[in-house]
């Protein structure tokens, strides 16, 4: 995976490289919407960490440029500028996301990763959290190394979770694939299933937690 | 904003129609006053030539001699006649009386006639039959004088008579004119001012979104002025906001990148060192952060004018703020089955208030206790905790920036609420304060709804 980070501020770049490299990308700097254009046109990169205010150019042209040329190179924005005009304009250029600095390295890392799975989501792969694994193409999933056999339905409510593991993941969205398993279901049935869920996963001696978050959904993270 | 129409002030048509119809008014007065005066002179004109003619047919007709006579009937018939009103009298040299039409005015009117006889006019100023008094003409005829004497009616009378005569005649196509001239120019005051009540709808649509100009085509001359000075103001004004926004992304970018580098510094540090370090970035972080949302709202005006999903802004902090609820084991909540309407306001501007005061909630939120948010038709917003309440001297100046209470959490700047207010403000809504009796608070926030 080679990433191109177009950062004006030298330290900062470094810092990012030094971070992407760490955790297993290939990255090259450019500090200029021109170096930057010149990098894009020489090597085939799978993600750019964009800085809006680069000395040559704003980062927005730089971007618009791109969309043009008909890329479906995933861009994360770095900005400094905050405010909602900002936001506006970046997503409609055509930003895959957009981050405020300062900002921590492991979210960028994070949002990184989102990015470069986003088109092939429905490709099988393994998703962790803290002592579970669930192989999202053979259905299975395992506890601390031994199959917790969980059924079809609670499998798929699992992974849901563990996809967005760490945010709130809204019960709308959960119900809805409920109810492609099953057009007639009760109101609490929900409920009922993330209650069944909980109980294996403290059964099987899971270090994981189902948070409810009341009004809105659920959210799974790791026990503390 | 432009002629918003005040109290007691007067339209430019009232004023129009009230101004014409008094100019008609007087129009049709001076006319009357001028053809009352012009006509009674003609008459009297017309009186004095036939008197004269009367006189010099009594004194063609004498016979000679001084002594007492009368006239033929050709004559003195039409004087018999005329009931009273005319009559002549032929004095001889002595000023005896020789002949007359009518010997009892005669003695009456004898008085009267100016003496020496004098040929020309006089006037007698009162008879019995005559209230109004007589003209009279005298003329010598040989050494006799000729004197006939004419009723005179009072000009007041003949006056009446010619006003009746022409408000029967004149006014009534004078009127109608006078009426529709005064609708006319009404009428074109009014088609002229629509043009002006096109900029006026224009100016009221005005928001926070540049490039609007107040149209120019159609307005009458006397206003494109006004119209021309206030689109250079509104020049103006977009030249200094875009001043300053460049400014704030300017600052921005100036305080955030060497934040971003010291932020990014400390994530490759280990973390028993680093984590009191990263507390700190974070913090001068967020009061970064909240200047700069401050300094924003203080300084670039807020567009209030798309409409805002309440239940969905909820949801979006809650989204994003779950995950520290969670980690500090504050049970964060979304109450309240109904949805509220959309209202007309700025979605980011209510995301970042709300995440103002649940992010206040969770710093105060004991571990195991809930933070809720409700949602109230029609428009309101609630924010809930089991923290320690509001000490009551805080309340008042709780929403100043800059004032940190009491029992406030370390890490904040003050400027949390501040904003808050701020935004509400922007809105046309309020934020309120108040402590739950059974502890904690909660904080309202409260929407102009869609229907009023």
């Amino acid at each position: 995976m080679r990433l191109l980070v177009i950062e004006d501020e030298i330290e900062l770049a470094a810092l990012i490289r030094a971070a992407l490299e760490q955790a297993g990308f290939a990255a090259d700097h450019a500090g200029t919407a021109l170096a930057a254009a010149s990098h894009l046109g020489a090597t085939s990169y799978d993600a750019a960490i964009l800085d809006l205010g680069l000395p040559d150019s704003d980062g927005f042209l730089l971007l618009r440029q791109l969309r043009r040329q008909n890329t479906s190179l995933p861009v994360l924005i770095l900005t400094a500028r905050d405010s909602p005009e900002d936001r506006v304009t970046g997503l409609d250029s055509g930003a895959d996301d957009y981050l405020i600095k300062p900002f921590h390295m492991p979210e960028l890392i994070a949002r990184i990763r989102a990015l470069l799975r986003r088109p092939n989501a429905a490709l099988g792969i393994r998703l962790t959290l803290g002592n579970l694994v669930l192989d999202t193409a053979s259905r299975q999933t395992l506890i601390a190394g031994a199959n917790a056999h969980l059924t079809l339905r609670e499998t798929t409510m699992l992974e849901l979770l563990l996809r967005d593991q760490g945010k709130v993941v809204a019960r709308e969205k959960l119900e809805n694939r409920l109810y492609s398993f099953d057009s007639e279901l009760g109101s609490n049935a929900l409920e009922v299933l993330i209650h069944r869920l909980r109980r294996r996963l403290q059964d099987s001696g899971a270090n994981i937690t189902i948070h409810t978050v009341r009004g809105v959904g659920y959210l799974m993270a790791e026990s503390n | 904003m432009l002629l918003a129409p005040a109290e007691k002030q007067w339209s430019l048509a009232f004023r129009l129609a009230w101004r014409m119809s008094l100019l008609m008014f007087g129009a049709i007065a001076l006319a009357a006053a001028a053809i009352a005066w012009g006509s009674i002179s003609t008459l009297r004109g017309l009186d004095d030539a036939a008197l004269q003619q009367q006189v010099h047919i009594v004194a063609a007709n004498l016979p000679a001699g001084d002594t007492p006579f009368s006239l033929p009937p050709a004559i003195t018939l039409p004087f018999q006649n005329s009931d009273g009103d005319n009559f002549f009298i032929v004095y001889g040299p002595n000023r005896n009386l020789l002949a007359t039409s009518d010997a009892t005015q005669e003695e009456e009117a004898a008085i009267f006639v100016p003496r020496p006889f004098r040929q020309g006019f006089f006037r007698i100023p009162v008879l019995a039959r005559h209230p109004h008094g007589m003209i009279g003409y005298a003329l010598p005829a040989g050494r006799n004088w000729v004197i006939v004497l004419q009723g005179r009616e009072q000009s007041s009378v003949l006056t009446a008579s010619l006003m009746s005569s022409f408000f029967a005649g004149s006014v009534w196509f004078l009127m109608p004119i006078g009426f529709a001239a005064m609708l006319v120019s009404v009428l074109t005051l009014h088609r002229g001012l629509r043009p002006i009540m096109r900029v006026s709808a224009t100016a009221a649509t005005i928001g926070a979104q540049p490039g609007i100009r107040l149209p120019l085509t159609g307005l009458p001359r006397e206003v494109t002025p006004l119209v021309e000075a206030v689109n250079e103001a509104l020049t103006r004004l977009e030249q200094t906001i875009a001043t300053q926004r460049r400014f704030m992304a300017e600052a921005a970018h100036g305080l955030r990148t060497p934040l971003a580098v010291l932020t990014a510094r400390l994530d490759f540090l280990d973390p028993p060192h680093a984590s009191a370090l990263r507390q700190d970035a974070d913090r001068m972080s967020r009061l970064v952060g909240q200047l700069l949302s401050m300094a924003r709202l203080e300084s670039l005006p807020l567009s209030v004018d798309s409409p805002v999903d309440l239940r969905a802004a909820a949801v979006e902090v809650i989204t994003t703020l779950a995950p520290i609820a969670v980690q500090r084991g504050i049970d964060l909540a979304l109450l309240g089955a109904g949805s509220p309407g959309p209202i007309q306001g700025n979605h980011d501007a209510i995301v970042l208030a709300l995440t103002n005061l649940v992010e206040n909630a969770l710093n105060y939120a004991p571990h195991g206790s809930a933070v809720e948010i409700i949602l109230e038709t029609p428009a309101r917003i609630l924010v809930r905790d089991s923290g320690p309440g509001i000490p009551p001297q805080d309340i008042a100046r709780l929403l100043q920036p800059f004032q940190r209470g009491a029992t406030a959490a370390a890490g904040g700047a003050g400027l949390g609420l501040a904003i808050v207010s701020r935004i509400a403000a922007a809105h046309g809504g309020t934020i309120q304060a108040k402590n739950r009796p059974a502890g904690g608070c909660v904080f309202t926030l409260t929407f102009p709804s869609a229907a009023a």
